[in-house]
């Protein structure tokens, strides 16, 4: 039971969503039934999500129970997902401060810490790569020479500095630039990456519909 | 240790340094070299010029916090775009950090300025969680995904939506996105609606966005800053990515020339030793 009834789910929802990319999704029944499968699926994602709370909370209260090192880390965790998660879910006609538009305290706390902690973070990125690409990007064979000097190509031709740069040598070399690189070599890469990754996800997905994976169970 | 082998160890404490001061500088003495507009940008401004006015246009924040300054330039410059030309905005977002809070934020702030009304001329969604799930249930039916935006007002009650229903009442689909939800617009929406869409993408994304271009399902493609700024120029809102070119050219200038120091340290120190003769 355990087995049978998750492997024919996923067979009869699979099936179902696949046939009805044919038909109608307004008139015919089929495409009905998928609308009402794809309601449910949103439903279970947010109830993942709930369950996702109770998580981070059962293992960060423990580890504070416990004492054990960085405990105060989880203190700021909880505190924070619950500051930020009740407020937000609670009615705005209760008060000004709950919900999640503008003057909430949800608001106030995302546009004032999480946003620019997160831009900040990012931001950094910058440094480390700088640093990254003056200690590894060597022309040690051909093909990182190669890998550098298109790199140093594109680079300059993403910027106005450098497009300058470049049109002092041709007027059209930033144009040849986006045809032959980012249209030509790095189209047709990227093109056969896309359809091996479909391809891919296609057999992966027959193999989930006819119950040959069922690593989704959380067995092999 | 000779100059070249110190050439090729410089410090990293010196490089981070550089890169503070390569990001000040241009805030300090603004260069403002001319930006040249790609054909793919071009491609976006034609799409949204294209379009008749008052059409309805679902405008997509798939995009974290972390990406703001490459992202919410071209969302800034979209809205710009298409509330000049009265067009009606549905936003959406399948990033629940922050999407339906930027979303909110920039989309009011921009409304404000054209005097565009929340409800009939633009609507914010919001968030629904599994992106793959609510981008082929929006076919179906907005409102059995979406029952009220992002604040919680049924959608029935707001006018706009009164008309808008599914993909078939929808013109033209603007993506911004700095992840793969951006792959699934194309894949899904555009191939089994066929809802005509452009996309602004992050530069790390936007290679891979060349493929979409060339197969004809994308009219056009903002990569990163750079192409936010071609933008901007376009639409004649010189505005944030502008501003912000002069310090990603100073940035890349710096680390093609701290490629190349390294480089002529790394060889020059090795012929010095009679390596690799």
């Amino acid at each position: 039971m355990r087995k049978t009834v998750p492997v024919v789910t996923a067979f009869v929802t699979g099936v179902i969503v696949t046939i009805s990319f044919f038909f109608n999704e307004h008139t015919t029944l089929i495409g009905k039934v998928q609308g009402g499968i794809l309601q449910w699926v949103t439903i279970i994602f947010g109830l993942a999500l709930a369950l996702g709370m109770v998580s981070i909370t059962r293992v960060n209260f423990n580890k504070i129970k416990r004492k054990q090192e960085g405990w105060f880390y989880s203190v700021l965790v909880i505190v924070s997902v619950f500051v930020m998660a009740i407020p937000s879910a609670l009615p705005v006609s209760w008060s000004p401060m709950f919900g999640r538009n503008e003057g909430s305290l949800y608001y106030w706390l995302w546009t004032r810490i999480s946003e620019p902690m997160m831009a900040t973070m990012f931001a950094m990125l910058a440094f480390y790569i700088a640093s990254a690409a003056y200690r590894a990007f060597r022309a040690r064979s051909t093909e990182s020479t190669l890998l550098l000097l298109t790199a140093v190509i594109v680079m300059l031709s993403r910027i106005p500095m450098g497009e300058w740069f470049l049109r002092l040598f041709n007027e059209s070399l930033p144009d040849w630039v986006n045809i032959y690189i980012m249209n030509g070599f790095n189209l047709s890469v990227q093109r056969g990456i896309i359809v091996g990754a479909a391809l891919g996800a296609a057999s992966m997905s027959l193999r989930i519909i006819l119950g040959i994976e069922r690593t989704y169970m959380g067995k092999g | 240790m000779n100059v070249w082998e110190r050439l090729a160890a410089i410090d990293r404490r010196w490089i981070y340094l550089a890169c503070g001061i390569a990001v000040l500088m241009p805030f300090i003495i603004p260069v403002s070299l001319p930006v040249y507009t790609t054909p793919e940008v071009q491609g976006v401004y034609d799409a949204v010029k294209n379009l008749p006015d008052s059409s309805v246009v679902m405008l997509t924040y798939d995009y974290y916090p972390s990406t703001l300054a490459e992202t919410e330039p071209m969302s800034r410059a979209a809205l710009h775009h298409l509330f000049s030309k009265d067009c009606k905005i549905v936003t959406i977002s399948n990033i629940p950090l922050g999407g339906p809070t930027i979303a909110e934020r920039v989309t009011r702030e921009l409304a404000a300025q054209y005097g565009k009304e929340y409800g009939t001329d633009y609507v914010n969604l919001g968030y629904k969680a599994n992106y793959v799930a609510v981008m082929k249930g929006l076919g179906s039916s907005i409102r059995s995904i979406f029952p009220a935006d992002n604040s919680g007002t049924p959608l029935g009650q707001l006018p706009l939506m009164q008309e808008v229903d599914s993909y078939e009442d929808i013109d033209f689909i603007f993506i911004v996105a700095d992840n793969a939800t951006a792959d699934y617009w194309v894949s899904i929406v555009n191939a089994q609606y066929g809802v005509p869409m452009c996309c602004g993408a992050t530069a790390v994304m936007a290679p891979k966005m060349y493929a979409f271009m060339g197969s004809g399902q994308l009219k056009g493609l903002l990569g990163g800053m750079k192409g936010a700024a071609e933008y901007e120029q376009l639409i004649g809102h010189k505005d944030r990515a502008v501003r912000g070119m002069d310090a990603q050219s100073l940035i890349h200038l710096l680390i093609i020339g701290l490629v190349v120091l390294g480089n002529l340290g790394y060889f020059m120190g090795r012929r010095e030793k009679g390596i690799g003769r």
